[in-house]
């Protein structure tokens, strides 16, 4: 019954726009100049290190905190309450009532976006049987294992079968079963024309479910666009490997520029345009190689250069309270 | 508008169907009618409990009259102990009765002198305060009888003529009213039942106001709030909420007052204290009704102001006293406007917003005031709670972001002015 009152943008067009979105609090500058477009249907990953201003821009669209400046277009229109309710949030600050049963939990929220009651109802019933919690309708939330609450939380964000969903690192704090469940209900949503803003500073986890991504740091957008349109972006090569008797890859190589030591295996990021071939020559004279492999970058990768090569661009314009690269690596 | 009409049903709903409200639907009407009657009872009763009096009456003729006189009064509850001075002098007979006042064996004693008919002299020998309370409702007013009858009898009045002279004036209070009509009041009555309409507006400001504050910071305790803001204004929410406890109270108030009016038509008296509704006149009852929901939803949306900006109900401890100021102040200001109503200081301060659901009430209740002044102040108390009502919508949305830090008085100002 919505659909009628606005004209939904055809798939691939942007849903949501974002343009030149400022906020600060007090003397930090949580966003800059922030402009971005996502487009219909897809899983959009919103990335960047913990403080990076992911919630801050989350909670701009949401309406909860106001910009300072900038504005946020909604299917071509300016965001305003009634296209709200087309969009599902699920804050990083989880919560529901404690003492409220899970049915009535669920009916009320949906009934705050618009749905009427009997309907909202139905929907909260079915709801709860595709998360497996038909049993405990009647319970009240205090009742609920964490993980529970969690799901009974998530089924709220989608319940009233909203355009766009927003959700702010949702897998925290759950069981890879449940983060499976989920994982697979966010893909049936987009099927069914759901698009996904999917919130995380684990940028593995994006990398497996994400159409498209945007980097943010600082406050500020780094790179934007599909997965495969950021990977052309950086054509280098991310090369794996470890040595027989644990001997380490030299710190300093000059076509290497970043190197991680992670699931016992080294990694190293590889300079653009240098060649995995000669690297492999180098390394093995350095000890017997156990393992080795010439890999496309992994999202963390190219984060970490996409965030060197903004700052030799702006050559020392970052500012001093920006993290060095080496503070981001641990976070992401 | 139906987001904040589903807010009002799940506040209301809440509150109506918790157990609390069950209880305390069930206890209120005790605990008010304890506070309303019990300080009533307790004056007419005041020595219900049997105290016996040492009586040392060397003429031998006062204390078989002052027996009668006390029983004429029903005040069984006293017993006269004689104490024996025959042929001893007066002095010793004293300090017996000194000694069984200490050692409690007698509860006070009184000295009835030889000639009292013409010397009226009488010695009252107590230990406590509450013997003069005695004293002045029982003993005075009998032997004062003993007094009149043994010198009737002295003058030779015969006994027909006894209760004719003894008459005490008989009075009648009327309460003139801005209509210029005379209706005869029990003015004990009457102040009484405005006192429990006052106490009345002031349980649910206490009680159902400061739902509203635990309310709200329970929404943030359990971090719902972000999930509502996304889907409703705070001012709807805050709004939504207000209402939605408020209906809740008036609920609970409506049952209390349907059981008062039966009670009152069964012609239900407790103690002398008669239910009596005839008090209630339309100007009182209209403006009880207004006082009554303009005083909550004030207060109401105070208390949902600060608990907007705190984490934790200790958090808002410190702002509690002086939400609380605001209602004991016009307590504490009650006894001078019920003396000068009509004061300018009175006129004043009742139209206060935070005073007026108790000083503009009780003057409506004692001497009608102007209507201008009643309606302004209906109009005063509508402004502030649209201005409150704001502002906590207002401090709502910036609470969000006050996770871990407590609230001081310096953040609530710059919050409220950013």
């Amino acid at each position: 019954m919505f659909s009628q009152t606005f004209a939904m943008p055809a798939h691939g067009e942007p849903i949501l726009s974002l343009r030149f979105v400022n906020k600060s609090y007090g003397n930090v500058r949580a966003v800059r100049d922030f402009s971005l477009e996502i487009p219909r249907g897809c899983i959009y990953g919103f990335l960047g290190p913990n403080g990076a201003g992911k919630t801050t821009t989350i909670r701009s669209i949401m309406n909860i905190i106001l910009p300072d400046s900038g504005e946020v277009l909604f299917a071509n229109s300016p965001l305003n309450a009634t296209l709200r309710d087309r969009i599902g949030y699920l804050p990083e600050e989880r919560g529901l009532y404690r003492k409220m049963k899970c049915v009535e939990q669920l009916a009320y929220l949906a009934q705050l976006k618009s749905i009427p009651r009997r309907e909202a109802l139905k929907r909260a019933e079915k709801w709860l049987e595709r998360l497996d919690l038909a049993d405990w309708k009647q319970h009240k939330m205090d009742a609920l294992s964490k993980g529970m609450q969690q799901k009974v939380q998530f089924a709220a964000t989608f319940i009233f079968s909203p355009d766009l969903v927003i959700l702010d690192e949702p897998f925290t704090g759950l069981d890879p079963l449940n983060i499976e469940l989920l994982r697979e209900i966010i893909l049936l949503e987009r099927d069914r024309g759901t698009t996904t803003i999917f919130s995380t500073h684990m940028l593995a986890e994006a990398e497996k479910i994400c159409d498209a991504i945007c980097l943010i740091e600082g406050g500020v957008k780094i790179l934007d666009g599909t997965l495969d349109s950021v990977r052309q972006q950086f054509p280098m090569h991310s090369v794996h490997v470890a040595y027989a008797d644990g001997s380490e890859p030299p710190a300093k190589l000059p076509q290497v520029s970043q190197r991680k030591f992670e699931d016992g295996v080294w990694r190293l990021t590889m300079v653009e345009g240098s060649d995995p071939q000669q690297l492999l020559g180098q390394l093995a004279k350095i000890g017997a190689l156990s393992y080795f492999s010439a890999n496309r970058p992994s999202l963390s990768e190219i984060f970490l250069t996409a965030v060197k090569r903004s700052r030799d661009e702006h050559a020392g314009g970052a500012g001093e309270d920006s993290p060095t690269i080496s503070a981001l690596e641990g976070e992401i | 508008m139906r987001k904040t009409l589903t807010v009002i049903r799940k506040e209301y709903l809440e509150r109506v169907r918790s157990k609390s409200f069950l209880i305390s639907t069930i206890i209120g009407p005790v605990i008010m009618s304890l506070i309303v009657i019990l300080p009533a009872l307790l004056a007419e009763s005041g020595g219900e409990e049997a105290r016996t009096v040492g009586v040392i009456d060397p003429s031998g003729q006062y204390l078989e009259p002052l027996q009668q006189a006390l029983i004429a009064q029903e005040d069984e509850h006293i017993t006269l102990l004689p104490i024996n001075v025959e042929g001893l002098p007066i002095a010793d007979g004293i300090s017996d009765l000194k000694e069984m006042i200490l050692n409690e064996s007698v509860h006070s004693g009184v000295v009835i002198d030889q000639e009292f008919t013409e010397t009226r002299q009488v010695t009252f020998y107590n230990k406590s305060v509450s013997a003069l309370v005695m004293l002045d409702n029982h003993l005075r007013p009998a032997l004062n009888r003993v007094l009149r009858e043994s010198r009737f009898e002295q003058a030779g009045v015969p006994d027909s003529l006894h209760t004719f002279l003894a008459a005490a004036s008989d009075w009648t209070s009327i309460a003139v009213t801005a209509e210029g009509e005379e209706e005869e009041q029990n003015e004990a009555v009457s102040f009484i039942m405005a006192f429990s309409l006052i106490l009345i507006i002031y349980l649910m400001v206490i009680m159902y106001g400061s739902h509203t504050l635990t309310a709200v910071i329970e929404e943030k305790a359990s971090r719902i709030v972000e999930v509502l803001l996304a889907s409703i204004s705070p001012e709807n929410l805050m709004f939504g909420k207000v209402m939605g406890i408020g209906l809740a109270g008036l609920t609970q108030f409506s049952i209390w007052t349907a059981t008062i009016l039966i009670l009152s038509f069964q012609g239900v008296a407790i103690g002398s204290v008669s239910l009596d509704i005839t008090f209630l006149s339309p100007v009182i009852l209209v403006s009880f009704i207004m006082f009554f929901l303009l005083g909550f939803f004030l207060y109401a949306t105070i208390y949902a102001g600060v608990g907007a900006m705190c984490n934790t109900v200790q958090d808002s401890q410190q702002f509690h006293t002086p939400i609380v100021m605001g209602l004991v102040l016009p307590m504490l200001m009650l006894g001078f406007v019920l003396r000068s109503p009509d004061s300018t200081l009175s006129v004043v301060l009742s139209l206060i917003p935070l005073f007026a659901p108790v000083l503009m009430f009780i003057r409506v209740c004692v001497q009608t005031p102007p209507l201008w002044q009643i309606v302004l102040s209906w109009a005063l108390l509508v402004l502030a709670i649209w201005g409150s009502s704001r502002a906590a919508g207002k401090l709502f949305r910036l609470g969000i972001l006050m996770h871990g830090a407590s609230p001081t008085w310096v953040t609530l100002m710059r919050a409220l002015r950013s």
